[in-house]
């Protein structure tokens, strides 16, 4: 019996990878199907919550052809996490300053891969890793023994990582050097960013991938938000390449090995 | 209270691992490398032949038949793969198992000058990060987004085009 399985689901505009251990073997039935059901989940994010496709719930709501009330219920759940997410980052995040109508964009690729992460629970794996494009969230490890590590990709020189981590729960990561055009500063309303990319580690993958967009766009001056909300930490590199981290921001032993 | 701790991460995890380690690497490849190391693990259904991964057709260009494997420079180009800004396919030469260069075989973007100049600074990078995170032991990458997946789902179709697993 295989102890890792790897799944791809080209989805969302990108591809998600979903992964499998369990050192004393998988069934792979079960994985199959867990696989199967996970995909499913991000299929149906992705036409719920696409701001590409014209007829998705999303964009029909945004153009106002949709009530909140019409839309699927998933909607609203989203857009309460939204709400929560602006509160808590000081406005840093949020969906409804961004132009062509409310866009939870920012949040709904770690939703996604949260749900997805549950999804997976079915196929009795010790341990399950999404990999939402950079969005990444896991529970149990590689083995009993081996916790799961990310690299966190240096945003100024690609052969490197800048870190690793033990991934516990969510990893997040937004960077400019792929997506800064669509980096909007709320408060400001110009397309900008303080950092080049901001890496935020906690529980919820949604919340995680909010933090690390208000914190790509804000800067140092989110951190301070950042540090009331409990068991979110994170890392800040500069467009000078210096790095910033909150206190308890955790790199793995050896993650910092030259 | 301000949580704050400057410190400067000086990690180069695995630098410039090359392009050479690839071979070594069973299906599981780039950003997302599968922990191989204990026996018995890393089986994986892959993009290209697994339950999951779609891909949308590929251009397998050998300069040499592919039953060289082995021997010979050979190139092979992945399927192409949307991603956030467009769609890519990545090509790659090697000499015998041994890689001698990874780039972008296409790219269309729809003539976006805004994603043009996203591509530009992005595609150099994911070429080198694909490598750099070989070896590493660990399980994936947070910071390259959308297009760096694409990346890796091309890449892996084009290594297998060349029977380099």
């Amino acid at each position: 019996m295989p102890s890792s399985l790897t799944h791809q689901v080209e989805v969302m505009g990108t591809v998600v990878t979903l992964s499998l251990f369990d050192e004393a073997g998988l069934d792979g039935v079960r994985c199959e199907s867990a696989f199967e059901e996970a995909s499913g989940v991000l299929h149906e994010v992705d036409r719920v919550f696409s701001t590409y496709k014209a007829d998705s719930p999303l964009s029909r709501l945004r153009r106002g052809e949709l009530s909140l009330g019409q839309a699927p219920p998933e909607v609203a759940d989203v857009l309460d996490l939204c709400r929560d997410a602006r509160e808590a980052t000081g406005g840093w995040f949020d969906p409804w300053a961004m132009p062509g109508g409310v866009d939870p964009t920012g949040l709904v690729k770690g939703w996604a891969a949260g749900r997805a992460l549950e999804a997976l629970r079915a196929s009795g794996a010790h341990g399950a890793l999404v990999n939402a494009a950079g969005d990444l969230v896991g529970f149990g490890g590689v083995s009993e023994h081996q916790a799961f590590k990310a690299g966190i990709a240096d945003p100024r020189e690609p052969t490197r990582l800048a870190a690793v981590v033990v991934l516990r729960g969510a990893l997040a990561t937004s960077g400019t050097y792929e997506r800064g055009a669509h980096l909007m500063n709320p408060h400001t309303r110009v397309r900008e960013s303080a950092v080049a990319s901001a890496s935020v580690t906690g529980d919820d993958p949604a919340l995680a991938d909010a933090w690390a967009t208000a914190l790509c766009v804000g800067g140092e001056a989110v951190l301070e938000h950042l540090g009331r909300a409990r068991g979110y930490e994170a890392l800040l590199i500069g467009h000078d390449g210096r790095s910033v981290a909150s206190a308890g921001f955790e790199l793995a032993s050896d993650g910092a090995r030259a | 209270m301000l949580k704050r701790a400057p410190f400067v991460v000086a990690g180069t995890i695995a630098g410039l691992v090359g392009l050479f380690s690839f071979r070594s690497t069973p299906a599981s490849l780039g950003l997302n490398a599968v922990a191989s190391s204990s026996p018995g693990s890393g089986a994986s259904s892959n993009a290209a032949a697994g339950t999951g991964g779609t891909s949308t057709g590929g251009t397998a260009t050998l300069a040499s038949p592919a039953s060289a494997a082995g021997s010979g420079t050979r190139s092979a180009t992945g399927p192409l793969v949307n991603y956030y800004f467009g769609v890519l396919s990545v090509s790659v030469t090697a000499t015998g198992t041994k890689l001698d260069k990874v780039t972008i075989g296409s790219i269309q973007d729809g003539g976006n000058p805004l994603s043009a100049s996203i591509d530009g600074m992005a595609i150099p990078q994911l070429e080198s990060q694909a490598l750099a995170v070989q070896g590493a032991g660990i399980q994936g990458v947070s910071g390259a987004s959308y297009t760096s997946a694409g990346f890796k789902m091309s890449l892996q179709g084009a290594l297998s085009k060349l029977g380099i697993k």
